[in-house]
């Protein structure tokens, strides 16, 4: 039975395998590309708070490091597989060739509940992990970052454990560390603004002047928030924008005729991104069922709250007036949904371009970290877009060139970037 | 300048009698100093006195002292007897041994009162008082000093002495000569000397002579010379007999007992006697407290009787708590208590369950030694009591004795005279030594904020879960004395009232406890806290239980105990908020939190407080973050307090200074508390020794102002609402049975489910595309929203609501489950390896405020039952429900329990001092705790939140059953929203449906009645909860057309989804 289970590993090497036919690559490249380069497993014990040891299980596995140093999160997961690990090194290593940054792809995880471990368990799990792997891991062949369950406080001690081990600091170990202890300025701007750095791009090529344009936003969490922040800066407007309500425990749609205001609506909203109905009311905003975000006459559409948010039940409600989807969420898109988005002709920015500024903001974290100087903000949000437009122009033309679906043409732009650099050291 | 000889205008007279008062009280202090030296010679004390004395008097250069005591006569040098003076009597122990005369050797001027003022009356007065005192005290030292010295003489030379001492005894105290000798009479009867029997004969006929018992301490001496003087001689045979029987060792031990015993035996004789009053009562401790000061000792079997008649006098006569009590509670403690009590003259009162509570916990902690140094800053609020029988004494003066019966009115009747009666009693009046008593004590709270708590002699009784059902109250107590002083009264007499209302009524009807006179005992406590800006509020307060019945992970242990802590008051921490979650720590493993990552900490912290604002004199709950950044760094400790939120990152401030109160984001976290301060190990240490003493686990309320941590309520934690351990039946039918535990059981009553979502775990594990998976999640989403809530349980493998590997655990939202009474998670084995179960932990806070239980089953391991043929053997209606899931009915099975077994429900029992817990099918249904919610009013505005569907279903069906439908024209009645579905809130309205068929003038006339009901339930409504509408019912009135058409909101009736409910008429047509 357990044969038939879904495992995402599979998916993840089913779509590899469909892409690579499209490059037609040769067989070395593709049974070099759908596995793993190298993997750890390995174990940590740890000494509890009552005195007694457990041995917990780690793993780090690297994808691929063709193009660089691989670069990937850290999970503490209580049913954490090797599988799922190796799934996300893969996505991992696409993710930074479609931005082309010269990092390879990378996943750790360790099998723990951080909810049955206390704050000292952890310290020592970290520092654990670390020693266990001193030698294959550093800034310039692997480098860790904050995944699920995992944040900076777990950074801090894993390159505090892999400093004392090396003896010299080398802040560019490990990312995701907070702003004054070896983290980038930028970051929580990052996601949102290359998002609409993207938008901007593709409306260029459409022939499309932002100025004028109207978007509908799903989600009103750290992205959407910075994404609507730039768009108006470009000109654009946010006619709707949609939110998850703590206290009623269902979404909601806010709509103002005139476009949404962030400057009224931030006093209005909590710290998750719940914004309070009553007082938008009183500002005039319209409260509307959660998914009417999706089926208002809008030219663009910024899903940017959960996945599968854009399914086949509700594809057809988008209006005819929509020309541009650009994914800020994870897998908003289900794949019936690209479907219909394809015969409505809607251009799609895929998420693992869109939404690319928090790897490439994590990427600037390391190369400061490297040169031990760190960026003002401007800088670095000005690399951002130079990175991000890069990226977007290059896929656009992949599309354009060979007749291919946005989501495709990423695809097929970083596998080739990585098959390619396997393919020049002379690997396959 | 003025010559003031000759006082002449307001002014100078009063300037005249301050500076005459200052000279009183300059002499009288003086006096104190003198008199407070013990070494000194009584001589030299009085040569003191009259050099003193002088000076406090109006005219001291002509003023001239005399003491005369026993055959002594002390004066001021050339003093000489003059008409111009006053004189009174030195006594020790109402006897007279002087006498002090003030006088002036010429005349003076007389004033309005005569030649002395009425000040320096009352002066000479207590200074005559004070130098008898000091005889008193002086004569006793000797008597000791002399006793010691016999006794050391006769350890050492075996000679008899035992004649001085007994003419000692009988020279320095009559009295008590002839009670010792009495004492040694019976002692040697009970030792049968036969000698002594002949005396007791001899006694019992100078008994008759003066008609009197000798040992009767209130008795004056007896008038007849020649009998004293009989009664004496007897008493020296007494001892004669005695020194032959008896050794003189023996003899002195006995006598020097029992001589000790007399100093105190007024208490015993009032507290033993059912009819003294506590007005009695408080005397003679007050008088007790004095003695004991200068030496007198009770024996300990008498001190530890004592004990027990004062714990059943003030407290309570149950044996377990007198058991424990008694061990920890000694006489003197009750002095203190007795200075705070407030009662009417004839008062035997008591003083309620919540005291005894808090006063016997108060006395474990200080009475623990190896704890000293840990509770140092343990302390408990200043607390004023009215005794327990205020409230009949308050019927009783405003002839109210009739509203006693209120309790066996229908419900109905009752919820209708309640508002009346809250309206009867704030506009009646107090017994006058009851304002006088409340009156000091708001003296004593000075504008220092209190609060109001009901301590009836029901609740918080072994064996009745009896909590919150009566009101608490704050007061803000700012204003003049007399505002204050009023609005305590108002709330006092509000908490009266709320002994009347339908919800305790309704709950002690169903206890048997509806017969006992309920017996009201008020705390007027202090409230813990400091003054920040406008508002005052403690820095942090909670409840703690010793038992902790919330797992989060398997590492946490039943005994590792349970805190549930919020910034301000503990309003928050005690009820649950749905909207804020409490921090939540379990004492004995304070490390293992309930949330970890960054974003579950800021996700589950405390966004409102609960404070009191001085300004409005108002109860108010305000948002964290703005009274952060107008007064945070004003709070003590905030740095202990609160952590910043940066970037998905935590940090931990170290001092105020790292924090910028107007732009950090600032999340409440305890992180320095729990850390950096002893706090935890504190709460730990004291749930552990209150469990341990008491015998019993224990929760307890705590608010802590920076520098204290006080302690503001203890009882057994079975009180507790929902977490009493029900017996699990040990005779149920294996078929009834749909599961069983034994491992992490939580105590805890799910009774009535009327339906299971059952996700068979084979099934689920057997899909195989992730959009198969997460429709299983959606779908238990949809049957959320459309299954009775809290009537419905969820059942399924694995770690529900996990953002792992999605075939591991179903996947869903808190919003997906949040109207189910409980989420079972089945950890299915696979090969020789069980998969961890989440323990709920992705919405664990979510699941403790809404009160939805947690259960984990593990089916494969020995003596556990799981019904799999049940469960997967029954009809499952899930196509019926959800045509658009039918695809999955393999996987997620719902089975209508009383359809597939006519009349059976699933009840599960869950007990989790036995680690069992059963889910079992029944026929009749659980009429338990859970049925009956608590009207829990703990502050001003708000009600508990369950009970206000309840109240409002209540309400509809009330209507309903009083609507003449022929008579309106009325063919149906259905209930709609919030109501139904049992999600109202205290502003909510009742939506009804009345389906209508009639004449325009019977359309009107209904309009009419129903607008009538509307405004009454508006302010009922008001009442109850404190927010005020217009009109509290919303009438969508359907006719015959709109039903065939299913127009407007006739769709609601016999819907298949959140149908409308129908409500039985009085009649139809």
């Amino acid at each position: 039975m357990a044969a038939k289970d879904y495992n995402p590993y599979k998916t993840a090497q089913d779509q590899f395998d469909r892409v690579a036919g499209m490059l037609d690559l040769d067989q070395a490249t593709r049974d070099l590309l759908r596995n793993s380069l190298r993997e750890h497993h390995f174990s940590i014990p740890v000494q509890m708070d009552d005195g007694g040891k457990k041995v917990f299980r780690g793993f780090r596995v690297l994808h691929n490091d063709a193009r660089g140093p691989g670069k990937g999160g850290i999970r503490f997961h209580p049913q954490e597989t090797i599988d799922t690990v190796r799934a996300l090194a893969m996505w991992m290593t696409w993710k930074c060739a479609v931005v082309d940054i010269p990092l390879g792809g990378g996943k750790g995880g360790v099998i723990c509940d951080p909810h049955n471990l206390s704050l000292r368990e952890q310290e020592l799990l970290c520092r654990g992990w670390v020693r266990q792997l001193a030698r294959n891991v550093g800034p310039f062949s692997d480098v860790p970052a904050p995944d699920v369950m995992t944040n900076a406080q777990h950074m801090l001690w894993m390159l505090d454990e892999y400093e004392t081990i090396h003896g010299a600091r080398y802040p560019g170990f490990i990312t995701g560390k907070p702003v004054g202890m070896g983290g980038s300025l930028g970051r929580t701007e990052a996601t949102g603004y290359g998002l609409i750095f993207t938008v901007r791009e593709a409306l260029k090529e459409m022939g499309i002047k932002p100025e004028g344009t109207v978007a509908s936003v799903q989600g009103f969490g750290n992205v959407a928030q910075y994404a609507i922040e730039l768009f108006t800066r470009i000109g654009g407007e946010v006619l709707c924008v949609s939110c998850w309500d703590q206290e009623k425990q269902q979404a909601f749609t806010y709509k103002k005729q005139d476009g949404i205001d962030l400057g009224e609506l931030f006093p209005i909203t909590d710290s998750f991104g719940s914004i309070n109905q009553e007082k938008a009311r009183e500002l005039g905003y319209e409260a509307l069922p959660g998914g009417a975000w999706l089926e208002q006459e809008v030219d663009i559409l910024i899903p940017a709250a959960l996945e599968n948010e854009i399914n086949a039940e509700n594809v057809n409600k988008i209006s005819k007036r929509v020309k541009l989807i650009a994914e800020g969420a994870n897998g908003p898109t289900t794949i019936e949904a690209d479907e219909g988005i394809k015969e409505k002709g809607i251009f799609l920015i895929p998420d693992f371009l869109a939404n690319a500024g928090g790897v490439t903001c994590s990427y600037f974290e390391q190369v400061q970290s490297n040169m031990n100087y760190y960026w003002e903000k401007d800088e670095v949000l000005g690399k951002l877009d130079i990175k991000m437009t890069a990226a977007f122009m290059a896929t656009s033309e992949m599309a354009k060139k060979n007749k291919l679906y946005m989501r495709d043409a990423a695809y097929v732009i970083a596998i080739d970037r990585v098959a390619r650099a396997s393919q020049n050291r002379g690997w396959v | 300048m003025k010559d003031l000889s000759k006082p002449d205008s307001k002014v100078d007279n009063l300037l005249n009698d301050l500076q005459e008062r200052a000279k009183e009280l300059n002499c009288l202090y003086k006096i104190e100093e003198l008199l407070n030296n013990a070494d000194a010679e009584l001589s030299e004390l009085f040569a003191g006195v009259i050099e003193i004395i002088p000076a406090g008097w109006q005219f001291p250069e002509v003023c001239q002292v005399k003491i005369e005591y026993k055959d002594q006569v002390y004066s001021s040098t050339g003093f000489r007897e003059t008409p111009w003076n006053q004189s009174t009597d030195i006594a020790a122990q109402e006897k007279v041994m002087g006498r002090i005369t003030v006088s002036y050797s010429e005349e003076v001027p007389e004033t309005g009162s005569g030649l002395f003022l009425n000040e320096e009356r009352k002066l000479i007065d207590t200074i005559a008082d004070r130098i008898g005192h000091t005889i008193l005290q002086k004569s006793l030292r000797e008597i000791f000093k002399e006793w010691k010295e016999i006794k050391e003489e006769l350890s050492e030379k075996k000679g008899s002495e035992l004649r001085a001492v007994i003419d000692m005894l009988e020279r320095s105290d009559r009295k008590l000569f002839l009670y010792v000798s009495q004492k040694m009479l019976y002692h040697l009867c009970w030792n049968s000397i036969k000698e002594a029997k002949k005396l007791l004969e001899k006694f019992g006929v100078s008994r008759k002579t003066t008609g009197r018992g000798v040992d009767d301490d209130d008795v004056n001496r007896p008038v007849q010379k020649q009998t004293i003087d009989r009664i004496i001689s007897l008493s020296h045979e007494v001892f004669r007999v005695a020194a032959k029987s008896l050794n003189e060792e023996q003899i002195l031990a006995n006598i020097q007992k029992w001589v000790q015993e007399d100093k105190s035996r007024f208490l015993v004789k009032v507290i033993d006697n059912s009819n003294s009053t506590l007005n009695d009562i408080i005397d003679a401790l007050t008088r007790y407290h004095y003695i004991e000061a200068e030496g007198a000792m009770l024996s300990d079997p008498i001190e530890k009787g004592l004990r027990v008649s004062l714990i059943r006098r003030f407290f309570a006569d149950q044996l377990e708590f007198i058991n424990i009590a008694k061990k920890f509670i000694e006489v003197r403690d009750f002095y203190d208590l007795s200075q705070r009590m407030v009662f009417t003259a004839e008062s035997q009162g008591q003083l309620g369950g919540k005291s005894a509570g808090l006063f016997l916990a108060a006395h474990i902690a200080a009475k623990s030694p190896e704890h000293r140094e840990l509770f140092k800053n343990l302390k408990v609020p200043r607390t004023w009591y009215l005794t327990s029988d205020g409230l009949i004494n308050f019927l009783h003066y405003n002839n109210l004795e009739e509203i006693n019966e209120q309790k066996y009115k229908s419900i109905d009747e009752i919820y209708l005279s309640y508002l009346n009666i809250v309206q009867i009693f704030k506009n009646s009046n107090f017994p006058p030594e009851v304002i006088k008593g409340l009156s000091t004590a708001i003296e004593d709270f000075g504008d220092h904020p209190i609060i109001v708590r009901s301590s009836s002699l029901l609740e918080d009784r072994f064996g009745a879960v009896f909590s919150g059902k009566y009101k608490s109250l704050f007061l803000a107590n700012q204003g003049s004395k007399e505002d204050r002083l009023n609005a305590l009264l108002d709330a006092v007499a509000e908490v009266y009232a709320s002994t009347f209302a339908p919800d305790p009524i309704e709950y002690r009807t169903v206890r048997g406890l509806i017969d006992f006179n309920e017996e009201m005992g008020i705390m007027i406590q202090e409230v813990v806290g400091t003054k920040v800006g406008r508002y005052f509020f403690p820095v942090f307060a909670g409840v703690a239980f010793s038992k902790n019945d919330f797992f989060w992970s398997s590492r946490v242990k039943k005994e590792d105990g349970l805190i549930r802590m919020v910034p301000g008051l503990g309003t928050r921490a005690v009820d649950r908020v749905t909207d804020d979650y409490p921090v939540l720590i379990a004492p004995g493993m304070p490390d293992l939190r309930v949330n970890v990552s960054p974003g579950e900490v800021l996700r589950y912290s405390a966004k409102r407080i609960d404070v009191i604002n001085l300004e409005d004199n108002s109860f108010e709950t305000v948002e964290i973050a703005e009274l952060l950044k107008e007064f945070g760094s004003e709070i003590p400790g905030i740095q202990h307090i609160v952590s910043t939120y940066i970037e998905g990152h935590i940090e931990n401030p170290t001092s105020k200074f790292n924090i910028n109160f107007n732009s950090d984001d600032l999340v409440v976290t305890f992180h320095g508390i729990i850390k950096r301060t002893p706090f935890v190990e504190q709460i730990d240490a004291l749930l552990k020794l209150l469990e341990d003493k008491m015998g019993t686990a224990v929760d307890i309320e705590f608010a802590h102002n920076g520098e204290s941590l006080y302690l503001l309520q203890c009882r057994p934690q079975s009180y507790s609402k929902d977490v009493s351990a029900p017996p699990i039946p040990k005779d149920l039918p294996e078929e009834k049975i749909i599961f069983s535990a034994r491992k992490f059981v939580t105590n805890g009553i799910v009774p009535n489910i009327t339906h299971i979502v059952f996700i068979d775990s084979n099934a689920y594990s057997r899909l195989r595309s992730l959009e198969d998976l997460k429709k299983v999640g959606r779908s238990v989403g949809k049957l959320n929203k459309i299954l009775p809530k809290r009537q419905f349980i969820l059942m399924g493998p694995g770690r529900w609501g996990s953002r792992g590997d999605i075939k591991l655990g179903v996947n869903v939202t808190y919003a997906d489950i949040n109207n189910t009474a409980m989420l079972i998670e089945i950890a299915c084995k696979k090969g020789n390896y069980t998969p961890e179960l989440s323990f709920g932990t992705h919405f664990f806070q979510d699941l403790v405020e809404a009160s939805i239980r947690y259960l984990p089953l593990y089916p494969d391991e020995e003596g556990v039952i799981f019904n799999s043929r049940f469960l997967l053997g029954t009809d499952n209606i899930l196509a019926d429900l959800l045509p658009e899931y039918s695809e999955l009915s393999d996987t997620v099975r719902v089975i209508d329990v009383n359809k597939s077994m006519e009349g059976f429900t699933l009840q599960i029992l869950m007990n989790g001092d036995l680690e069992e817990a059963v889910g079992f099918l029944s026929d009749s249904s659980l009429d338990m705790e859970i049925s009956i919610e608590p009207a829990e009013i703990e502050k001003r505005p708000k009600a508990q939140v369950n009970s206000y569907w309840r109240w409002r279903l209540h309400m509809a069906e009330l209507i309903a059953s009083r609507l003449d439908g022929r008579r309106f024209g009325v063919k149906g009645f259905y209930l709609l929203g919030s109501t139904k579905n049992a999600t109202a809130g205290a502003a909510s309205d009742i939506d009804i449906l009345v389906h209508f068929h009639g004449t325009e003038k019977q359309r009107k006339e209904l309009c009419l009645w129903l607008e009538g009901w509307s405004l009454s339930l508006a302010e009922m409504n008001y009442l109850r909860t404190g927010y005020s509408t217009d009109a509290l019912l919303d009438v969508h009135i359907i006719t015959d057309e709109d039903v065939a058409n299913k127009t407007s909101y006739a769709v609601k009736v016999g819907a298949v989804t959140d149908a409308a409910r129908p409500l039985p008429l009085k009649s139809a047509i």
